[in-house]
Parts: structure tokens; C-alpha cells; sequence
């Protein structure tokens, strides 16, 4: 962790710097709130945050914040050999997005060098002339994500390619969000898009800018590729020489999506994540790993009750927690989504306000039906949200569109409040 | 969330709240309210994420760069309501430990907020070079450069003799 590093030889040496950090200690200490309301809020915030996250796991649109594609970017730190490797520990540790191997590297995996993740880029670009060669492999401090990175010109211009590799646990959250795309209102970008590759792979492939604020329009493409096994593999480009501080040297990176694509998902890679030591702190947490959730798979009990004449279009996986059918009764697609989750009486208070209505046996529900939350063109969303007074709670919403984000492909929801409100209240849930 | 990270979390977000909420204070040169936004904020991400943030070798330090990000994040996306800070005068009087508050703030108000960023992790947090880089996804260089600016404009702001109104 970078707090752990030895950082002697930037301890302030000037006495203005000396005065500063107490200053900023005294006055920063001066500083003070009612902390359990804060951390009752925090808490009640990512309940809500976690519930919206699975609520968009469709389609490539996605709710993320900007440190989950932060998480992603292990960068070389503009340019200086020691500066990548601590900015790329660095990143593993505050962001925690890229496992890291372990420090007491085990026999069995053979490790990665720097020169096979160098000449593994090199063969697999494109022709072109290659220069400014770096890499880090397994055994090197402090990071032990294997990289590379190198200066690339096929001829329009030198453009700055980076390749990182490691392993995410396979189904978990961070699988999942390593290749959703970012919220273009958290991270401004052109284009993402994830697409499922025959072997189950998923490559998310984003096209966007190195400073959000645009004050240079420095291009910042890359891919995310997760397999079904947990390997990660991630290439990025620019349309200049170095990520930063450097001019714009074409009108864009190199590669197009589709040559993004074949890099990122080239097997070679995934041989080499194979390769990386396992870090036995990441295999031995058990428990804490398998992201716990409540109740029945949840698409194919809400496929069970649904009404009739519903035509099933698409599906999403069959899990626990979450899940959605894009159904069709002739009229046009329709998304339908559920989030199943357990231990809610806390927000009982912050989910349903006045308006909701409480049922003989306490079961609290309320309905909102209102503009999508996506941006699609015209897209209502309806909702129900049930809460049992054991603390579980069912949310049902239903779209007039395929998608939230897609424009509205019909003027309600292929299914009423009413047929909601069933589902919502069906015991199904908790069998 | 399974019971017992509920109780780490909770236990954690407990124990960190109050350093967060301070350190946020210098973030948002003493917007109090918004201060309180970006921690609940950061609370709120630090749960969604709690089963890594747990692992990490220092849940806290990755509770501190989630908070910059979350502030840098809001930035971006409000300017406007970037804080006036007109009335500093440009040398600072002597004066008590109220008035330097004020006046540390108005002129960390003052810098643009990457820089901010950069002196609250260096100087308040107490982080090298590169773990500032790495917080920020910038380059150390430009963590050295924000840095060098900053410290020129509080310079400039506060006076060289900033010391005389730090308490003993």
C-alpha cells in the first residue's frame, strides 16, 4: 500500500511547507460534525448506490463511479521507469481494482517477465514501427501486475500503447464493473460499448479523452477484457507519444475498436495471466469473497411470474439479487427488472415516504412511475418497491423501452402496476 | 451485505467519518455542507466496494483517495458553484486561530482544485510524491508541478511566516 512505502525523500524540507501541514492540521482539526449521522447516511447511500449498480447491468449502460474506471487504468506514471511502478502500485492498492499477486510468490505459477509482456505487445500489433520499449514483469517491486508499455506508429503518427494484466474472481462485482461502461456523467466520453464474445469473454471497449475537462484533447481509448476464469486484460492507447504531456500527434489512437478488440482478447495474454503468482490472500477469503445475495435466481422466478401472452426477447444471467427479461406482447420491447435484496428495514423510512401503503401483515409498498433514469428518448419507468417487515424487499421497475437508455419503443410499460405489484408481493421470491 | 462486513463496515465507517469529514473541510475550503455531501458520498462507495475495501492493505488510505476522487468528480461537474473567495486580502494580518482558519481556507479557496487536491493529500495527509500520483491518476511529475504552484500561490496568499499563527 503507498502508505506503507518509504517516502523519506519527499518529507517537506522547506520550513514553508513545515508551517503549512501544521497549519492545514490545526485547521483541519477545528473541523467537526455529528458523525453517526454521516456514516448513517454514508451507509444509507451505498444501499441505494448498490441497488441502482445492479438495476444497470444491461445493455452496456451502466451507473459506475469514476474511481471503478480509475481502477482500471494501471498507467505507467508519464513516462519515468520508477514512476509507472508507483503509480501502477499505487492504483492496486488505493483502488483495489487490480489484484494484486502475492508478495511471497508461490512455486507453482511461473511469473511473468518484462520482455514477455514487451515482445508479446510487439507481435501482436499491427505493423508499424515500435519504440520506447517498457515493461514490468511479476518479479519486480512493488507492483506485481505484469505491463507494458511502448510507443507505436503505423505510419500516421506515434501513439503511445499500454498493456496490464491480471486476474479478477470470476462473478464477482469486480468482474462486473471492470467491464460496464462508465456513466458519460461521471466519465465523458464518445463511445463504450461491452459485447460477450463467443468464449464468454466480456470486452468492454471505451473511447474516450486523458483529461476529462477536455483542456487537451488528448484521446484515451482502450479495452477491458474479462474471461469467464477471471483473467483481466487491458490495453489502452492514446493519439499521442505519452498519456500526458505530450502533443497531439494524429487525429486519433491507432487502433480502431475492432483492433482493440483482437488485442485485448488475444490468447496469448491469457496464457501469461496464468502465469502470475496467486496471492494467497485473494484465494483464501472465502466467505468474504462470494458476493452474498438473498433468495431465488431471480430471472427465471420473474419469468415464472410473469403474465401470459408475454414473449420473452432477451434475459439476463440467472442469479440471485438480480435480473431482468426484455418481453414483448406485440406492442414493442419492454425491459423488466428486479432487484431482490435482504436486510432493508434500516431505509424502510428513506424508501417509503408518505404515499406508500402498508399492508395488513406490515409488508410496506410504494409505486413511482416516472421518467427513465437513463436518458432514453421518452422512456418512463414504473416502479414498485416492497418491503417485508423482516427487512426483504423486492423493487420491480419496467420500462417502455428495451433498454433504459435506448428511445421508447412504446408508450407504457408492457406490464401494469397491478401485474407489478404481483410479482413484487409473489412468496416465489424467497423459496 | 452479510452481518459481519456489515459490522466492519459500519465499525470502519465509524472510526474514519470524522478524519474524512475534516479532511473534506480542506477539500472544499470549508464548505461545510458539501463537505458532509462528499463523505456521505464516499460512505456510500466504500460500502458498495466494502468486500475490497476491506482486503486492501490500508482500508483508510483507500477511504481518503476515494473521498479526492468523489471531490474531483464533483468539481468537474459543478463548476459554478466553485466558492468565491474575493475577499482575501492578499497578504494575511496576524491574527488568531479563527482568523487563520479562515484565511487557510480562503486561500486554499484559492488554488484550483487539482492543486487543492495535491496540497491536502502532500500536506494534511502526509503523502509522498507518488502515492499523491496514484491517488490522483496523475503523473508524479505533475503532482511535483501542481505542487510547486500551489505552494507558490499559498505563498504568496498566507506569507512566508504562515508559522507565526500555528499554535505551538
Amino acid at each position: 500500500m503507498p502508505h506503507d512505502q518509504y517516502n523519506g525523500p519527499d518529507l517537506p524540507s522547506d520550513p514553508f511547507e513545515t508551517r503549512l501541514s501544521s497549519a492545514l492540521h490545526d485547521t483541519g482539526g477545528l473541523f467537526d460534525t455529528d458523525r453517526a449521522a454521516l456514516v448513517a447516511a454514508g451507509a444509507a447511500r451505498g444501499r441505494r448506490l448498490k441497488l441502482r449498480r445492479r438495476a444497470v447491468v444491461l445493455g452496456g449502460a451502466a451507473t459506475v463511479v469514476a474511481a471503478v474506471l480509475g481502477g482500471a487504468l494501471v498507467l505507467p506514471g508519464g513516462g519515468s521507469g520508477a514512476g509507472a511502478g508507483q503509480s501502477g502500485s499505487g492504483q492496486a492498492g488505493a483502488v483495489g481494482a487490480r489484484p494484486k499477486a502475492s508478495p511471497t510468490p508461490s512455486p507453482a505459477p511461473a511469473g511473468v517477465t518484462k520482455q514477455q509482456m514487451i515482445s508479446t505487445l510487439e507481435k501482436l500489433l499491427p505493423k508499424g514501427r515500435l519504440s520506447e520499449q517498457q515493461g514490468r514483469g511479476t518479479d519486480e517491486e512493488p507492483s506485481y501486475a505484469p505491463m507494458a508499455s511502448l510507443v507505436f506508429d503505423d505510419g500516421k503518427g506515434p501513439a503511445a500503447v499500454t498493456v496490464a494484466l491480471g486476474r479478477v474472481q470470476p462473478g464477482s462485482e469486480e468482474a462486473r464493473q471492470t467491464v460496464l461502461c462508465p456513466d458519460k456523467v461521471y466519465i465523458p466520453h464518445d463511445d463504450c460499448r461491452t459485447t460477450r464474445l463467443a468464449d464468454g469473454s466480456v470486452v468492454m471497449v471505451f473511447q474516450g479523452y486523458e483529461y476529462p475537462d477536455r483542456r487537451v484533447d488528448t484521446k484515451h481509448w482502450l479495452a477491458e477484457l474479462v474471461t469467464p476464469t477471471g483473467q483481466h486484460v487491458s490495453v489502452m492507447e492514446w493519439n499521442a507519444a505519452q498519456e500526458k504531456d505530450a502533443p497531439i500527434s494524429r487525429p486519433e489512437p491507432p487502433l480502431d475498436p475492432a483492433g482493440l478488440t483482437r488485442l485485448v482478447s488475444a490468447q496469448e495474454w491469457r496464457a501469461l495471466v496464468d502465469d502470475i503468482p496467486i496471492d494467497p490472500n485473494q484465494q483464501t477469503g472465502g466467505p468474504t469473497r462470494a458476493p452474498e445475495q438473498p433468495g431465488a435466481p431471480v430471472r427465471s422466478t420473474l419469468q415464472t411470474l410473469l403474465p401470459k401472452g408475454l414473449n420473452v426477447v432477451d434475459r439476463s444471467s440467472n442469479e440471485a439479487g438480480f435480473g431482468y427479461l426484455v418481453v414483448d406482447d406485440g406492442k414493442g420491447a419492454s425491459l423488466v427488472q428486479v432487484n431482490v435484496q435482504t436486510g432493508m428495514s434500516k431505509d424502510a423510512g428513506a424508501l417509503f415516504g408518505s404515499g406508500s401503503e402498508t399492508l395488513p401483515d406490515g409488508t410496506r409498498v410504494a409505486v413511482h412511475q416516472g421518467p427513465g433514469e437513463k436518458g432514453g428518448e421518452g422512456v418512463v419507468m414504473w416502479t414498485v418497491d416492497t418491503l417485508r417487515t423482516d427487512g426483504r424487499r423486492v423493487v420491480i421497475s419496467a420500462f417502455n423501452s428495451g433498454t433504459q437508455h435506448d428511445a421508447a419503443t412504446r408508450e407504457t410499460p408492457a406490464l401494469t402496476i397491478a401485474q407489478m405489484r404481483a410479482i413484487a408481493l409473489s412468496p416465489q421470491w424467497w423459496k | 451485505m452479510r452481518q459481519v462486513r456489515a459490522d466492519e463496515y459500519a465499525e470502519f465507517a465509524a472510526a474514519r467519518a470524522g478524519h474524512l469529514y475534516r479532511s473534506a473541510c480542506l477539500l472544499t475550503a470549508g464548505d461545510t455542507h458539501l463537505a458532509e455531501d462528499l463523505v456521505q458520498e464516499t460512505l456510500g462507495r466504500l460500502y458498495v466496494r466494502w468486500s475490497r475495501v476491506s482486503r486492501a492493505d490500508n482500508p483508510a488510505a483507500y477511504a481518503q483517495t476515494t473521498l479526492t476522487r468523489t471531490f474531483l468528480a464533483h468539481k468537474r461537474l459543478r463548476r459554478s458553484t466553485e466558492r468565491s473567495t474575493d475577499v482575501l486580502p492578499e497578504t494575511a494580518a496576524a491574527a488568531s486561530d479563527a482568523s487563520l482558519r479562515l484565511t487557510l481556507l480562503q486561500a486554499l479557496g484559492r488554488l484550483p482544485v487539482k492543486d487543492r487536491a495535491v496540497v491536502v493529500l502532500r500536506y494534511w495527509e502526509d503523502r509522498s510524491v507518488q502515492e499523491t500520483a496514484a491517488a490522483l491518476n496523475f503523473s508524479s511529475a505533475a503532482v511535483r508541478t501542481r505542487c510547486v504552484r500551489a505552494l507558490a500561490r499559498l505563498r504568496q496568499l498566507l506569507g512566508e511566516d504562515i508559522g507565526e499563527y500555528v499554535r505551538p
